[in-house]
């Protein structure tokens, strides 16, 4: 028994790191309808920016993280108006595109700049671990999902009860009665970028410290958000992180305890769950039907 | 009327039939190879232009596809004595059998979902591939070269007269295949089909209370283009010599759509662009910088730069062309 | 009409004559072999400089620094090496097309110190049959050292590992009483490799494998795995994985409060990077973990004053400025470069493939000032394995410290 609920334990560990890139990705397809491609890269870019002002610049963590977060918002705007603006009134082929472009640039950039070395991440939560019943816990784990929840809590306020969430709902799915209200649809749809960056050097925080920093921090971790995305509901916050939790505890009880599945086949679970989604309840558990009109 | 309309593309085809037959005379052997990918190339882009081109349906999946037919002509090959040439149709008729399958479900999904759900398909294939040890030879793959069923491998081979070595066969092979492959789609898409597939794609609600069935062209461009990159993939396993589980990458499948946007949707002058543009970027990239990382840098900005530049891409420049001299 | 015509014409003509820029044959001396010329000898590298294993790119740079460095004193014989480094992002489809390039189009004279095990296999059959010598394969996949009738060309460099996992074996049987063994390998002909190799060591012992779980490279993390290692109750704990998610397992073992016997296949040993990320997360676990080695380590104290350390940082700084030459990969890289040198060395001023293979399959050089001393490079008839000794060293507060006697491995 207690083997099996450490498979849950390790499972909502790993689902939460899942569920941290999966809201960055909600975000971005809520407030700018564009699923982004590049999303984990500029997770990892800006978790190399964390990692390098600790390392080799002697910052403290809380100064070093709140950079972080004002540099990515920034950089999430900056590519939005620079690279993805030229492109919003051409096909969604274009901007699929270009966002696979900023795949390989940054990429690319990260190992040019930093070199495929593994390196270590310090984490604000201790290391140590509880003992429940023969279950180790680690408080870092609990931190993460607390983090997680937090930011979930935060995001739903800002888009539900504020002005500005407003703001950039009505951008997202009226741009054209938007404007005519007064909404600088544009400035919204940075602003969403920009937010969305900030989830996403969250999410590499969070995650680097356990999974270790090297280019390719996000590069599995991007297929396992998606997975958790469509699951929860691409629009959903909250289906976010259901979804991560739940896929992270499954995957982690079928390739222990299902043969067929091992180790091998994890992945692929993963992506299966994406297409059986996608087919049978395309707006995931908790998202909302898309109705089209004519 | 109509004779004189067709005309003019079947005169254009003909000058490049004409080329293609001359150009081995003029480049050295490893160039004809290099040609060689770049119709292996055209060939999946052709199918994935029918795809997304005429019913707007985005696939980052057709490197799946292609696996699929390269698996068939390798283990065909190397398990059951079957001759290269004669894996391509069957590669073909089950890829795109695969793939009309996969058109049924597919038909619920729209836009970014069905790119999402391709894209899906395409990073699971190689672990699936692995799966299957027993079937398709796991991690470590299937091996080709020099084995009987493939010709020319070790020794020239004779055709009409002419000998050729392997880089030459392979060249005439692919190019042969590509050129029959696209009067084949030309045929398919001039007639009452084109016309469907493309009132699918420009709107879907207006096609389907015209009366045109969605799910059966949405369907049948899915099968088609499927049948072209199992072909591309039956093919690239020739002239590979060689398939693993990772020599069909997710890279493949975002290549593929990438040569289909750069060159262009639709015309013939820009499938072939971006048949070249697949194979020779990671060359040009390798050229401006070779330190760690550098070559995805560059293609990543030269991606972007040119969905500025070109945003209908190589064809849609071809096309402004045309539109600049018919006004001078 | 005649304007589209001439339009697709133009496109069409345009595009082959780019594709068919004359790209400048290779250099060869009249009547002799590709890539050898009175002044110079070219070779090919593929290596992969971008994707997943990117750094493993290092080894190709650590070769090519040594080159530079044999060039700037005379060369081999009179002639100066120039090695040409091709990316093939560690994908299989690219390695064929760009060792194609390298044989057809720049004509090398042999394909050196390529990267990966797909990454050769793909490769042998083509290079074989066109009589050019695949030298010093940089993986340690059994096969490459072991099919030498077939396959006369190929050569391997490093240890097997094979081999490897047979040392370890071996020093569990000899040391562990009636251990039980838990061990995480990669899915795929390495880590199965590592793997069969322990279990061949501990045959006829009282060493038991009490559980192996594959983990496959595209995972995010080990947790998993490693949670169900730790319900085997296993003693000790055998990592054959590479950097990333070694360094993983340490950190979850550690996290579980397991506290195993560890041992590392030498891949992941290096002291640099991976042994101070894992003792840093991990210390506890990390003391006394065994692994094996055969290679000088740069940030090995013991070698602060050594001549070829001190050789090897003076190469790197002068002909790889801006490397970390901690990396012990770079010195992976020289060693074979080293090598490579010495055998062009002694096929003579007449240099032809035919000539180099016939000493690179049998050879015996022990002075490689890279290798840990007294580790011999030795092949000969049916053994392409240039490098079948190792040392065991063990980890202490910092670092590794070599004990016992050099083991061998007649591999088959």
């Amino acid at each position: 028994m207690a083997d099996f609920m450490q498979q849950v334990v390790a499972g909502l560990a790993s689902g939460s790191i899942y569920a941290s890139l999966a809201l960055a990705l909600v975000l971005i397809h809520r407030a700018t309808g564009v699923i982004n491609f590049a999303q984990g890269e500029m997770a990892t870019l800006s978790t190399y920016i964390a990692w390098t002002l600790t390392t080799n610049h002697g910052w403290g963590y809380w100064p070093a993280f709140v950079f972080t977060l004002i540099v990515s918002f920034l950089g999430g705007a900056a590519i939005h108006q620079g690279v993805i603006r030229p492109n919003e009134k051409g096909s969604v082929l274009r901007v699929v595109i270009v966002t696979i472009g900023l795949l390989l640039a940054i990429n690319g950039l990260v190992t040019l700049i930093w070199s495929g070395e593994v390196r270590a991440v310090k984490s604000p939560f201790p290391t140590r671990t509880v003992d429940v019943g023969g279950v180790a816990i680690s408080i870092q784990d609990i931190g993460t999902i607390g983090v997680v929840v937090a930011t979930v809590v935060v995001l739903w306020f800002l888009l539900q009860y504020t002005k500005l969430g407003l703001a950039m709902r009505a951008a997202a799915t009226n741009p054209g009665e938007a404007r005519l209200v007064g909404v600088r649809v544009t400035w919204m749809l940075s602003l969403g970028w920009g937010l969305a960056a900030v989830l996403g050097a969250i999410s590499g925080m969070l995650a680097a410290p356990s999974v270790f920093l090297d280019p390719n921090l996000m590069a599995a971790l991007l297929i396992y958000a998606f997975a958790a995305a469509v699951l929860g509901g691409i629009d959903s916050p909250v289906g976010a992180v259901v979804g991560g939790l739940t896929l992270g505890v499954g995957l982690n009880l079928l390739g222990t305890y299902v043969d067929f599945v091992g180790a091998d086949l994890r992945l692929p679970g993963a992506l299966l769950v994406i297409l059986v989604v996608l087919l049978v309840r395309p707006s995931g558990v908790f998202g909302r039907r898309e109705v089209r009109r004519v | 009327m109509r004779l004189d309309r067709s005309a003019l593309p079947i005169a254009a085809f003909v000058a490049l039939a004409v080329v293609v037959a001359v150009v081995p005379s003029f480049v050295s052997a490893f160039r004809a190879q290099q040609l060689a990918y770049v119709a292996i190339y055209l060939i999946a882009l052709i199918g994935l232009n029918i795809l997304t081109g005429y019913t707007g349906q985005i696939s980052l999946g057709h490197g799946a596809f292609m696996a699929v037919g390269g698996y068939t002509t390798a283990i065909l090959m190397a398990d059951h004595g079957v001759k290269d040439i004669w894996t391509i149709p069957i590669a073909a008729l089950l890829t795109g059998t695969v793939g009309f399958l996969f058109g049924l479900p597919a038909l619920r999904l729209s836009g970014l979902y069905l790119a999402l759900a391709t894209f899906a398909i395409a990073v699971s294939t190689p672990a699936v591939i692995k799966r299957f040890e027993d079937f398709t030879g796991g991690g470590s793959g299937i091996n080709l070269f020099g084995i009987p069923e493939l010709t020319a491998s070790l020794t020239p081979v004779t055709v009409l007269g002419k000998e050729l070595a392997f880089n030459d066969w392979l060249y005439y092979l692919c190019w042969s295949v590509a050129l029959v492959g696209y009067v084949l789609a030309w045929l398919l898409l001039r007639g009452r089909t084109g016309l469907a597939l493309r009132a699918v794609r420009d709107s879907e609600t207006a096609a389907q209370s015209s009366g045109v069935s969605l799910p059966k062209y949405k369907t049948l461009a899915f099968g088609v283009s499927a049948a072209y990159a199992g072909v591309a993939g039956s093919l690239f396993a020739i002239a590979t010599t060689f398939v693993n589980p990772d020599t069909f990458p997710i890279s493949l499948s975002i290549l593929l759509l990438v040569g289909v946007v750069v060159g262009g949707l639709g015309s013939l002058a820009g499938l072939i662009a971006g048949a070249v543009f697949i194979q020779f970027l990671p060359d040009w990239s390798q050229r401006v910088s070779n330190s760690p990382g550098a070559p995805s840098v560059v293609s990543g900005v030269l991606l972007i730069a040119l969905m500025y530049v070109l945003p209908t891409g190589v064809s849609g420049l071809v096309g402004r062309i045309r539109l600049l001299t018919r006004r001078g | 009409m005649l304007r589209k015509l001439a339009l697709a014409l133009t496109a069409l003509v345009t595009t082959t004559a780019l594709a068919a820029t004359a790209a400048p044959a290779g250099p060869s001396l009249a009547g002799g072999d590709p890539g050898v010329t009175a002044t110079s000898i070219l070779l090919g590298t593929t290596s992969p400089l971008s994707g997943t294993a990117s750094a493993y790119a290092s080894v190709a740079r650590g070769a090519d620094a040594y080159f530079k460095y044999v060039n700037a004193k005379g060369g081999v014989n009179g002639r100066t090496i120039t090695d040409t480094i091709v990316d093939d992002a560690y994908n299989p489809q690219l390695t064929v097309q760009a060792t194609r390039k390298l044989v057809e189009q720049d004509k090398v004279f042999a394909i050196f110190n390529a990267l990966g095990t797909e990454q050769n296999d793909a490769v042998r059959d083509y290079l074989n049959a066109n009589k050019v010598p695949q030298l010093f394969a940089a993986s340690g996949a059994t096969k490459f050292g072991t099919e030498a009738a077939k396959y006369p060309y190929t050569i391997g460099f490093q240890p097997s590992y094979q081999a490897e996992g047979w040392v370890l074996g071996k020093y569990l049987a000899r040391t562990q009483g009636s251990a039980r063994v838990a061990v995480l390998f990669q899915n795929d002909d390495y880590g199965k490799d590592l793997l069969n190799g322990l279990k061949r060591g501990i045959v006829r012992s009282n060493v038991k494998v009490v559980a192996a779980e594959p983990y496959e490279a595209t995972a995010v993390d080990v947790q998993s795995q490693v949670a169900k290692l730790k319900a085997s109750k296993a003693t000790v704990f055998a990592i054959f994985a590479t950097p990333k998610f070694a360094i993983q397992a340490y950190f979850q073992a550690g996290k579980l409060g397991w506290k195993p016997k560890l041992t590392l296949n030498n891949a992941v040993s290096s002291a640099s990077n991976i042994m101070a990320v894992a003792a840093a997360n991990g210390p506890a676990l990390a003391n006394g973990t065994v692994s094996i080695v055969f290679l000088k380590d740069p940030t090995d104290p013991k070698w602060k004053t050594d001549a070829a350390m001190k050789l090897y940082r003076q190469v790197m700084k002068q002909f790889a400025p801006g490397a970390n030459a901690d990396d012990v990969y770079h010195v992976y890289g020289m060693a074979a470069a080293w090598t490579a040198v010495e055998a062009l060395k002694k096929a003579g001023k007449d240099l032809t493939r035919e000539g180099l293979v016939k000493v690179v399959s049998n050879m015996s050089f022990s002075n490689n000032p890279f290798l840990l001393p007294g580790i011999a490079l030795k092949t000969g008839p049916g053994d392409h394995f240039p490098i079948e000794q190792m040392l065991l060293q063990r980890w202490n507060k910092g670092s590794w410290k070599s004990f016992g006697g050099l083991w061998g491995y007649r591999g088959t």
